[in-house]
């Protein structure tokens, strides 16, 4: 590399100062406690003792326990049925957002965001109420519908898409603006033209709104599978893990084994785990979508 | 922009996305953190500059309202009358009190001088070392006052590892008005129990209230059932499974058999150690404990609320479960004597402190009889009547069995309940389950 010029290099220092904070917070506050816990993970620890070295057994026991191969199921049903789920649903609602004119576009908007903006733990608290067997308003607009009362999160059938329905309404708000704004940047041009060559509604969408949103759309899938397998706050709150373990994901088992059991050494060694899986999963991601087209 | 603007902005940016990252990554967490700052007091500056340096002791707990101020106010007396010891006392949401609160800060060094432990959590702090042995610090003829079983529930290898000051004690509370309208009779077996839960079930009201989510509470209400037949989940020594028995599967088999039913919900708005379930009137009948009793009479006074002992099984003699809190004192603390003498002084001395916890703050048996003596007049007043005459003689303390066979034998209730096995598979799996866990603990 010959001569930078001054300009150039001014450039490039301006733009890694303001990068550095965010590079020396993530290091700080996730590399560096990833290498942690891979380190505690060779050991045994339960936080209140000294650690001790053990070696790759809190790793042969991992590969045996069955409980832990069922939280990696029911942690992959969970993101399999999620991830679709909310993409489709956000590319359709900010369809109908984009479609909307006048004064209802700001209500609506705020509706669909509002679950999002009050923290997720407390949109799952209402959630749960909503979802009350007895008292719920879900079960109450069933009554009316001639549908009897169902137990949801009281169920072990019915646990896991409750709270797929319930993330689902907190989630779909922010990741429809990220699509509407998305849309909004497609000129008009290209739709008016479209129209005029005899294509309309459908077609246009794949064939003109659809691929455009490519970056967009492997953006929000990879960030909201990455989410889905990292949904414990929302879970911990609505069932903790039940009923009889039917919505025990991965995230949570490792919660567990670490606070509640204290196992801290078997939770790194489980946690570092989850990690290579979300990491591996990530990376097929991105291969796959951006050899689409 | 001038050099010096660019300077500026650039540093308040990065503090910003420093503040961001650290804070934003750690979603949940970090809220949770923010979430349990203790409320801190500082009690009043002590004018004598004294000779001698003040030893400062850190008193962490979970309790709220009418308990944080009884306990705010030991510390300010303890405070004012010990010019040696300070201590601060901070509260901590229940929650996260013995799941990340004091782990983490054992683990990080820094963790309280004082703090309270219950059964189920028991186990793992003691084998830690972080118990302090409390047996030089029983003033004189203290030790006698305290009924054996209280103290055999917190020692360890022949050491006092922490303090009882509250027997908690479970009944069979009821809606009197509902129960006669139905024309049902308090029920005093396990069959009398489901006819009568099942009839009082509509669809606004739930026949029995019982926790339908596992954790320590979870086991804590459904132990009388076992041990009312005469089975147990460990043996004596606590060094091998008994939970393989008919009388295990018989107790998994009448609990789980209300929530299959609909009679008790499998899921609770408030929690199920509320008496609001009673007082909102949305049951008719609860299992819970002597806590119960002073919101009970204060809050939903003109609920005809009632108790009874807990039902027995044909052939069954009587059992309810004693739980409580234990004040313990951190035996990797500095000042661990100071500490110990702090706990002993406000409930193993003067017996009109234990009392007011015990019967003004909340309602609870204390485990000295010297006080439960003072006490007579209140131990008699309403349902306290019940407990005192009916049930207070057939409690047994809460077991500290280790938390993993805490989780098995939660398991084990939760399969049944949801008809994912029957009493007798899931006794039978779960005794595996447990002898495993003990192994791992006791090699």
């Amino acid at each position: 590399m010959s001569r930078i010029s001054a300009r150039t290099r001014n450039e490039w220092i301006t733009a890694y100062s303001f990068l550095l904070p965010n590079i020396i917070g993530l290091l700080i506050f996730v590399f560096i406690p990833i290498l942690y816990a891979f380190y505690v993970s060779l050991h045994d620890w339960n936080a209140l003792s000294p650690k001790v070295f053990s070696g790759l057994d809190n790793y042969k026991v991992l590969l045996k326990d069955d409980l832990w191969w069922a939280s990696v199921r029911k942690t992959l049903l969970f993101s399999v049925i999620y991830v679709p789920l909310l993409y489709v649903l956000a590319i359709i609602s900010a369809l109908l957002m984009n479609a909307l004119r006048g004064k209802v576009v700001g209500p609506v908007r705020t509706m669909f965001l509002m679950p999002f903006a009050i923290t997720s733990v407390i949109s799952a608290i209402i959630g749960m109420f909503m979802l009350d067997p007895r008292n719920g308003i879900i079960n109450h607009l069933l009554g009316l519908a001639g549908i009897g009362h169902q137990q949801f999160l009281g169920s072990t059938a019915q646990a896991m898409p409750s709270i797929i329905g319930v993330i689902l309404w907190i989630n779909i708000g922010y990741n429809m603006i990220i699509f509407l704004s998305a849309m909004k940047e497609i000129p008009r041009d290209y739709y008016e033209a479209a129209y005029i060559d005899g294509a309309a509604g459908w077609q246009s969408f794949l064939s003109i709104t659809f691929p455009l949103l490519k970056e967009t759309s492997t953006f929000i899938l990879i960030v909201t599978t990455i989410g889905s397998f990292q949904a414990l706050d929302q879970i911990l709150v609505m069932t903790k893990g039940g009923p009889a373990n039917a919505t025990e994901v991965s995230v949570l088992y490792v919660f567990k084994q670490g606070f509640e059991l204290l196992n801290m050494g078997y939770a790194s060694a489980l946690a570092f785990v989850l990690f290579l899986i979300i990491f591996c999963l990530s990376i097929i991601q991105l291969k796959f979508l951006s050899l689409k087209k | 922009m001038g050099k010096r603007w660019k300077g500026l902005t650039i540093g308040a940016v990065a503090a910003m996305m420093l503040f961001q990252v650290g804070c934003g990554n750690g979603n949940s967490n970090g809220n949770g953190n923010g979430n349990a700052a203790g409320k801190n007091d500082s009690p009043a500056q002590t004018a004598s500059g004294g000779g001698g340096k003040k030893v400062k002791l850190k008193f962490w707990d979970f309790h709220t309202e009418k308990e944080e101020e009884f306990f705010k106010g030991l510390v300010d007396e303890y405070n004012k009358t010990h010019d040696n010891v300070e201590i601060e006392y901070s509260t901590f949401n229940q929650a996260d009190y013995t799941t990340t609160k004091l782990p983490t800060a054992f683990a990080s060094g820094d963790g309280p001088d004082i703090y309270m432990i219950s059964p189920g959590d028991f186990m793992k702090f003691a084998k830690s070392g972080l118990m302090a042995d409390l047996n030089p610090y029983f003033p004189e003829g203290a030790k006698e006052d305290f009924l054996p079983a209280s103290l055999d529930a917190v020692t360890v290898d022949g050491k006092v590892m922490a303090l009882p000051f509250e027997l908690e004690l479970l009944g069979l509370y009821y809606n009197q008005d509902m129960l006669s309208n139905a024309g049902v009779e308090v029920p005093k077996t396990w069959d009398e129990l489901y006819t009568a839960a099942k009839k009082l079930t509509t669809d606004k009201v739930a026949g029995l209230i019982l926790p339908p989510d596992k954790g320590p509470y979870f086991n804590f209400i459904w132990y009388p059932f076992l041990w009312q037949q005469g089975g147990n989940v460990l043996n004596a020594e606590g060094t091998e499974s008994t939970f393989n028995s008919p009388e295990t599967a018989k107790a998994l088999d009448f609990w789980g058999r209300f929530f299959r039913e609909g009679i008790s919900p499998t899921k609770l708005q408030q929690g199920p150690w509320e008496i609001d379930h009673l007082g909102k009137k949305t049951a008719a009948m609860q299992i819970v404990g002597t806590w119960a009793i002073n919101r009970a009479e204060e809050v939903f006074g003109d609920v005809p609320i009632n108790v009874a002992p807990l039902p027995l099984p044909d052939g069954g003699t009587a059992a309810t479960d004693a739980g409580g809190w234990k004040f313990a004192v951190n035996a990797k603390s500095e000042n661990a004597d100071e500490a110990a003498k702090f706990i002993m002084w406000a409930f193993a001395e003067d017996p009109q402190r234990a009392l007011e916890w015990c019967t003004q703050v909340k309602f609870a048996y204390s485990p000295r009889k010297s006080v439960v003596e003072q006490g007579k007049d209140i131990y008699s007043k309403g349902m306290r009547k019940v407990f005192t005459e009916q049930i207070y003689d057939s409690a047994i303390p809460e077991p500290r069995y280790p938390s993993e066979v805490l989780d098995v034998v939660g398991d084990a209730m939760q399969q049944v309940m949801f008809g994912k096995t029957d009493g007798t598979q899931a006794a039978k799996d779960a005794d595996g389950k447990i002898n495993e866990a003990l192994k791992k603990i006791n090699k």
